[in-house]
């Protein structure tokens, strides 16, 4: 069984790496990873807010708003998964509120640093995009945690990488019209080719 | 060889500034550089008095590469003899496959130095060297049964999007002529994906390359099954000579290793790189040996031995030639080793348990290029904190 988590949490992390592979989360992607310092802080946040959320989302799927999931309250016919998104937003954005109390109390540069990306975590699509595949995927609640961990990881990965190719960059010699946003959209496919290593692989 | 200064003295005004042909300086300074060493001195610090700069570097490697080219030539016509069911000596081999890869490498110069000449004009910097080095590696990873536009296409890309948008030499992240092979890989899979041989000569000759051989069949001792084959001659021995079927320059792990210990001793390539990736390449084939005994795991490839792993596929020519390449590795000593580890444990990985890609080299190293900046920052973070510890008593 354990075998079964560590190949979920691999694939999400590698294979299947909500980043490079579906291309989620790109706008924070973008716009943090020029220090490194910052971006491991707001990758810390994205594993932490994903792995919270996607146990969270998974129960009030499952126990509100699927088909028939209102039995136990008395009303085996009511449908409520219209509501999905907006009450996975809604959850969404609860936790970021906790994650910006946190780091408001405990680092308060790293909080400055991330400055208005933090709030907006909360429409990271990587997110909702992590919710919204463990209900398509069926994962159990153990398998949604582990999926919402590796998800993240895979994501951190990725801006920690981000981050580090752009402080060599540096030293490069960029035309200017391409710098900034222009050369990390280059990177990033040719980051996403590079992780083509891992897809195909069946664990 | 005075005339020829003469010439160039004399044309030398049209291009300098305030000439009629002033956009074409590069043009003309590149010959310039070519044909007689450079009367330019550094602007600013750091001077280092030492004989050699970009140039002889770049040259030292393009000749570290002609073992391999030598061999890729003759290889490619002993191949075409074998397909074709005939006997030749080794002169009639070179001469055929010489002429099939000449046309390749023709194309990819041409292809190369047009964009690195487009660059230099519009950019206004210098024509390097550095162009010749990406141009020699990328006809050597390429089958010689390529389509001539796709190596055109190919070579654009990894001189464009690999190199020139960074700034050029020194400055790209991904190895440009890696960037091209994997940019054809994907792009164009059926040519390139090293499933099936290549065989320049008959039409419709097939078969499959030593790694697809033991990733294709359930259950089965790798080895016993690479001997077994009657089409080529698997052997270890043979593997490592490197008369199999392949890209053109990789198939001989002998003389990628005389490359690779040129490249060495002149001081041009990392020996922590290469030792680091061997390293790997054991430490994972070893565990995989052990998985597929403890598992019982019906995947032939996980019982391939490390020695095999070392003289198939790409692996030799990879980590001698683009492992090693001071640019888009890492930077540190500490992080060569890890950067080298890394290598030879994905390519492992990748041959073994994804069933999508038989070979795993270049994914392999494209992908530490990715993480090696990243390894450098750990490595410099903790001398920074070692020192801060030091100086703080």
């Amino acid at each position: 069984m354990l075998e079964h988590y560590i190949s979920l949490a691999t694939k999400a992390m590698f294979v299947e790496n909500i980043l490079l592979a579906y291309f989620l989360g790109m706008c924070s992607f973008l716009a943090i990873s020029k220090k490194i310092d910052t971006s491991i802080g707001l990758g810390f946040a994205v594993v932490f807010v994903l792995t919270i959320t996607s146990p969270a989302n998974w129960a009030i799927h499952h126990y509100f708003l699927q088909e028939g999931a209102l039995a136990w309250a008395g009303f085996p016919d009511v449908d409520l998964s219209f509501l999905n998104f907006i009450v996975f937003i809604a959850v969404i954005a609860a936790m970021v509120q906790l994650v910006e109390m946190i780091l408001d109390r405990y680092s308060p540069t790293l909080y400055h640093n991330l400055g208005i990306f933090l709030p907006l975590i909360a429409v990271n699509c990587s997110i909702l995009g992590g919710s919204l595949f463990l209900i398509e995927r069926e994962y159990t609640l153990i398998e949604s945690t582990v999926f919402g961990f590796g998800s993240g990881m895979g994501w951190f990965l990725a801006i920690v990488s981000m981050a580090s190719i752009r402080h060599r960059l540096r030293y490069s010699n960029v035309p200017h019209k391409l710098r900034g946003l222009g050369i990390t959209m280059l990177l990033t496919g040719l980051l996403s080719m590079a992780f083509m290593a891992f897809s195909g692989i069946d664990l | 060889m005075r005339w020829l200064r003469n010439i160039l003295d004399k044309v030398e005004p049209v291009f300098k500034k305030g000439g009629k042909l002033e956009k074409l300086y590069p043009i003309f300074e590149a010959t310039d550089t070519i044909l007689f060493s450079t009367d330019e001195r550094t602007h600013s610090g750091p001077h280092i008095r030492d004989s050699i700069d970009v140039k002889r570097v770049m040259i030292l490697v393009v000749v570290a590469l002609i073992p391999c080219y030598i061999f890729g030539a003759m290889n490619v016509g002993y191949q075409m003899a074998l397909a074709l069911g005939e006997t030749s000596t080794w002169q009639q081999n070179l001469i055929r496959g010489g002429l099939k890869i000449l046309p390749i490498i023709a194309v990819t110069f041409a292809a190369g130095a047009f964009w690195e000449l487009l660059f230099a004009v519009v950019r206004k910097h210098s024509v390097s060297e550095g162009f010749l080095v990406t141009c020699a590696l990328i006809p050597l990873v390429m089958p010689a049964t390529i389509p001539l536009w796709q190596v055109a296409v190919a070579t654009t890309f990894g001189i464009v999007i690999g190199k020139e948008i960074f700034g050029g030499v020194g400055m790209n992240i991904f190895n440009p002529a890696l960037v091209a092979r994997s940019f054809l890989f994907f792009t164009y899979p059926a040519r390139i994906s090293g499933d099936k041989v290549w065989v320049a000569g008959p039409d419709g000759y097939s078969g499959a390359t030593a790694l697809a051989v033991p990733a294709a069949e359930l259950n089965q001792d790798a080895v016993t099954l690479l001997e077994s084959v009657t089409q080529f001659d698997f052997s270890w021995i043979n593997m490592f000579n490197g008369w199999i079927p392949g890209s053109i320059g990789e198939t001989s792990t002998l003389w990628c290793g005389v490359g690779a210990l040129f490249l060495v001793i002149t001081g041009l390539g990392s020996w922590r790189v290469i030792v680091g990736a061997i390293l790997g390449l054991t430490g994972m084939a070893v565990l995989t040996n052990f998985m597929a005994e403890v598992t019982g795991s019906s995947n032939t490839m996980l019982t391939l031995p490390a020695h095999y792993h070392l003289v198939m596929g790409g692996f030799a020519f990879g980590v001698a030639f683009m492992a090693t390449e001071p640019v888009t590795g890492a930077h540190t000593d500490k992080g060569r080793w890890v950067y080298g580890f890394f290598i030879g444990a994905l390519t492992v990985i990748i041959r073994s348990i994804n069933p999508a890609y038989p070979e795993g080299t270049m994914l392999a190293i494209l992908l530490m290029n990715a993480f090696a900046p990243l390894i450098d920052y750990f490595v410099i973070q903790g001398n920074v904190k070692r020192r801060m510890a030091r100086y703080a008593q």
